[in-house]
């Protein structure tokens, strides 16, 4: 893994994705998902890349971790922290995966393994990025990273398993999974999608509260602007798998260049703006 | 809006418990309390969102309002008759005055059966007339609800996620109702989707003066569409009120952590957006003169 | 825990219950007057009586049962005064054809049909997993279709054509095997495997097309999981992500209907055993039933209940071993 990168310091990116395009061939014949995507997140930055359904957003996610299905193709580059990732073999790919590039998940409940304590599920990831670790250290990291996600009594509770958590815990274990290696980037998903809303706000927070204290760059993948909003500082919209625009946060939301980012934001119900007819894709859809 | 006395459906005390499944010939039956002590009114004409977290106890509530499920104790009145004494073609009577539209439209379509099936099914299984003939009939539904009459004989998978909705919604409207039980029937849409089928939801009480039951977890949404709010938690309403009192003067302390708790766009935001969208426009209605 | 343990006993005791009296009712009650039977031909009216005295069949349903149930459990005694006979602990009565006590019948072919069924199941489970997982590994490639084939094939094959035709084959015409006879282990322990070689294949190869099926839809489903994704992204070795992500939650599953599936086998294998001359339950099963001995008959249907209950039972508290969401409830 150690392709070397004396210059970390200087160069400011830690990601950089250019004319990122990830296909499938379907009995229709080849279908782009993402097509010629470009952005690019500062290390320490939190990028938001936002999309309705269909729009590419999970892929360009799975495309960057290199977890994409059986049978899609990649092209283009993604540059982290110097290493191009494209090129890298699946052993190398392994060694940033987790290490240093941490993945969370829209459903907690199904992203963790049934069979396994949480304790067990955080510990692996660790012992098998680094090397000679006995279990019983890996155990300890386990609990601290169960306290750094604010998992009350997490010496005891990293024996239980996952369905003895509630949805909110669960997730808090996912990113404590993720923590646990000091990753430079974390990719969270739809991280709060499947909560309710009082929780959405507390993982948010704890998201919010990581990277002031790691520096990990964040890329948060969501349908809802509102959040997005509140947590990133530049955004990158998507459909049908082709970049609409990207730009700083506060520019995309009071100056959006593009019909179809209006569009969006229109579409948002807020609950402290006055109340009138959401506005649409127009004739698009309200007529058909 | 008719303003009557008299509310359109009444709800008092709604308990309905679950037996917790397991145990055995030993342990005596586990309860779970899922709806705890409801009380709720909707009028004619107007909606009425019951609101709350997963678990609140919100769906459960809908439901026996639906009868699809039977309370273990409470009363349910609609139209001044008590619901779950219902039985026969009084029973039929009310499956047509209240209707319900579900979350995930595909899943509570019939896959097999094609829209002019699914639209006028309601009808066919009470037996009733379908007016106009089933063809003509469900053009007129569809164009009601937005879709292109000329698809009446195409199959759910063939329509996108929010127009599988709108065939919910027109077979809920098939049978004229009176209430329409609407549980989390926006949720699964994207979101321009969804302000699409919230608003069709609008103009067709508009038009049709029929009450709204409206089952969501998503404030924002229910404050599109609400004349007044009940919120739950814990399978009990913990706050009934007009909606603009449950938003802007919330009395409840769960509901003031479940307002502050949604996240949302910075208004100055969206009137700096306002402002630049004025000025675009303005612009573009120079650069129009001019040219 | 020891709750749950309480009401599956008592849960199995009343089907084990219900079991007996309906096994009772079955043959004792509807199936023709036992005591003619064996009275013979040259039989008097005298004797028939005599015989139902003896057997109790003199006395009211109730009490029929009632004797039959503690003969069970304590023993019973037929007969009064000097001709009385003692039935000891699990009495499940006399054969009628040879007079022996049903349940010593039934003990001495145990052996053998165990010896079946273990062998069998060993070489089930592991032709069937590991062609499940080739195929699973595989999918859509040409190992998988070749499996799929055979797993249709295997399944389709009834037991008593495949039994036949592979003696056939391999006994007569080639000759690679010898004449099924039975001889203890220790006297020829190859002889002895050579034996049994022919019916274990016979009764694993239904089964292992089945278990391989089982596999591959297991395994295919697992790797679709979440779960599985987020050990990926973990960046977990494959091996790692295979062997504890993939493959224990898919053959859980697999663990459980094993279970029944054995304790099924251990109540005789009727036509393999029958086939293969082979002195087990299932044939004595099957000649009880040609020569309608009722007891043998009855004890050797107790006894298949017996064993799917037990075996039930023990899949139940394998389960709750193996899957923690059953063995430690939700605590919130």
């Amino acid at each position: 893994m150690t392709t070397t990168a004396p210059e970390t310091g200087a160069d400011p990116t830690l990601l950089r994705v250019r004319d990122l395009t990830v296909g499938f061939t379907t009995a229709q014949g080849p279908v782009d998902v993402v097509e010629n995507l470009d952005f690019d997140l500062e290390r320490g930055g939190a990028l938001g890349i936002v999309g309705e359904s269909g729009s590419g957003k999970s892929m360009t996610s799975l495309a960057i971790m290199g977890l994409l299905p059986k049978g899609a193709r990649r092209s283009g580059s993604i540059e982290f922290a110097g290493t191009e990732l494209t090129g890298l073999p699946e052993r190398g790919m392994r060694a940033v995966r987790g290490d240093r590039i941490g993945m969370i998940f829209q459903d907690p409940l199904s992203s963790l393994n049934p069979y396994y304590t949480v304790g067990t599920q955080i510990a692996e990831a660790y012992r098998s990025h680094r090397k000679g670790v006995t279990r019983r250290q890996a155990r300890t990291v386990a609990i601290e990273a169960m306290e750094r996600v604010h998992i009350r009594d997490a010496a005891r509770r990293v024996d239980h398993y996952p369905h003895q958590f509630s949805g909110g815990m669960r997730q808090r274990v996912m990113i404590a999974m993720t923590l646990s290696m000091e990753p430079e980037l974390i990719i969270a998903d739809e991280p709060t999608t499947a909560l309710d809303v009082t929780v959405q706000a507390q993982i948010l927070d704890l998201l919010a509260e990581i990277r002031a204290e790691t520096g990990a760059g964040l890329i948060l993948i969501t349908h809802d602007l509102a959040v997005v909003s509140e947590v990133t500082d530049h955004i990158v919209v998507l459909r049908d798998g082709d970049l609409v625009e990207a730009g700083p946060v506060e520019r995309i939301f009071t100056d959006p260049q593009e019909e179809y980012t209006r569009m969006l934001l229109d579409a948002v119900p807020r609950i402290d703006d006055e109340i009138g007819l959401l506005r649409t894709t127009s004739a698009a859809e309200e007529g058909r | 809006m008719t303003d009557t006395p008299e509310p359109l459906l009444r709800a008092r005390d709604l308990v309905k418990e679950f037996a917790i499944p397991g145990g055995g010939p030993l342990s005596r039956a586990r309860r779970f309390r899922a709806v705890d002590d409801v009380s709720l009114e909707v009028r004619t004409g107007e909606t009425l969102a019951l609101v709350g977290e997963s678990g609140s106890g919100k769906s459960t509530t809908a439901r026996l309002i639906a009868r699809l499920i039977d309370i273990t104790s409470g009363s349910i009145e609609f139209a001044g008759r008590e619901v779950h004494a219902l039985t026969g073609r009084a029973l039929h009577a009310y499956r047509s005055e209240v209707q319900v539209v579900f979350q995930d439209p595909y899943s509570s379509l019939n896959p097999r059966h094609s829209v002019e099936r699914i639209v006028t099914a309601p009808l066919v299984y009470q037996r009733r007339r379908v007016p106009g003939g089933a063809r003509a009939f469900t053009k007129e539904l569809m164009e009601r609800v937005g879709l292109d009459p000329d698809h009446s004989a195409r199959f759910p998978s063939q329509f996108s996620g929010g127009q599988a909705q709108r065939i919910g919604i027109a077979r809920a409207l098939a049978v004229s109702p009176k209430l329409i039980i609407a549980d989390e029937a926006v949720s699964a849409l994207d979101v321009s989707v969804q302000a699409q089928v919230i608003n069709l939801l609008r103009r067709l009480q508009d038009e049709e003066g029929f009450s709204y039951l409206f089952i969501a977890h998503d404030l924002a949404v229910v404050r599109q569409i609400a004349t007044r709010v009940a919120v739950m938690n814990g399978g009990r309403i913990v706050e009934t009120g007009d909606r603009d009192q449950v938003f802007e003067e919330p009395r409840d302390d769960y509901t003031k952590k479940l307002l502050s708790a949604i996240p949302r766009i910075r208004p100055e935001w969206d009137a700096a957006r306002r402002r630049n969208e004025r000025a675009r426009r303005d612009r573009e209605r120079q650069e129009a003169v001019e040219s | 825990m020891s709750r749950f343990l309480i009401n599956r006993v008592l849960g199995m005791a009343v089907v084990l219950f219900l079991v007996c009296l309906f096994t009772f009712v079955v043959f004792f009650v509807l199936s023709p007057d036992p005591a003619v039977q064996i009275c013979g031909k040259n039989c008097t009216p005298e004797a028939i009586d005599q015989i139902r005295a003896n057997l109790g069949l003199d006395q009211p349903f109730w009490t029929q049962f009632w004797t039959f149930l503690s003969g069970l459990f304590a023993g019973r005694t037929y007969g009064t005064g000097a001709n009385a006979i003692e039935c000891a602990a699990p009495c499940l009565g006399y054969s009628f054809q040879t007079s022996q006590p049903v349940t010593d019948m039934i003990v001495q072919r145990l052996p053998v049909s165990a010896t079946v069924a273990i062998g069998a199941a060993v070489l089930w489970l592991l032709a069937g997993v590991s062609a499940g997982l080739v195929s699973a590994v595989r999918e859509g490639r040409f190992a998988d279709r070749f499996v799929t084939g055979l797993t249709l094939t295997g399944m389709s094959i009834p037991n008593y054509v495949l039994a036949l035709s592979l003696q056939f084959l391999l006994v007569v015409t080639l000759g690679w095997l010898p004449f099924p006879q039975a001889v203890p282990f220790a006297d020829d322990p190859v002889r002895w495997f050579l034996n049994f070689l022919m019916p274990w294949i016979v009764l694993a190869i239904g089964a292992a097309a089945v278990y391989t099926r089982l596999t591959r839809a297991n395994v295919i489903d697992t790797l679709q999981e979440n779960y599985v994704r987020t050990a990926r992204a973990k960046g977990l070795r494959p091996d790692l992500v295979w062997r504890r992500h993939a493959l224990r939650p898919a053959l859980t599953p697999i663990v459980t209907i094993f279970g029944m599936d054995f304790a099924n086998l251990l109540g005789g294998a009727l036509i393999t055993e029958t086939v293969f001359g082979l002195n087990g339950i299932g044939k004595l099963a099957a000649d009880s039933i040609t020569k309608n001995d009722q007891p043998v008959i009855m004890g050797v249907t107790l006894l298949a209940a017996f064993l799917v209950v037990v075996g039930n039972m023990v899949v139940d508290l394998t389960y709750t071993a193996i899957d923690p969401r059953v063995r430690v409830g939700s605590a919130k």
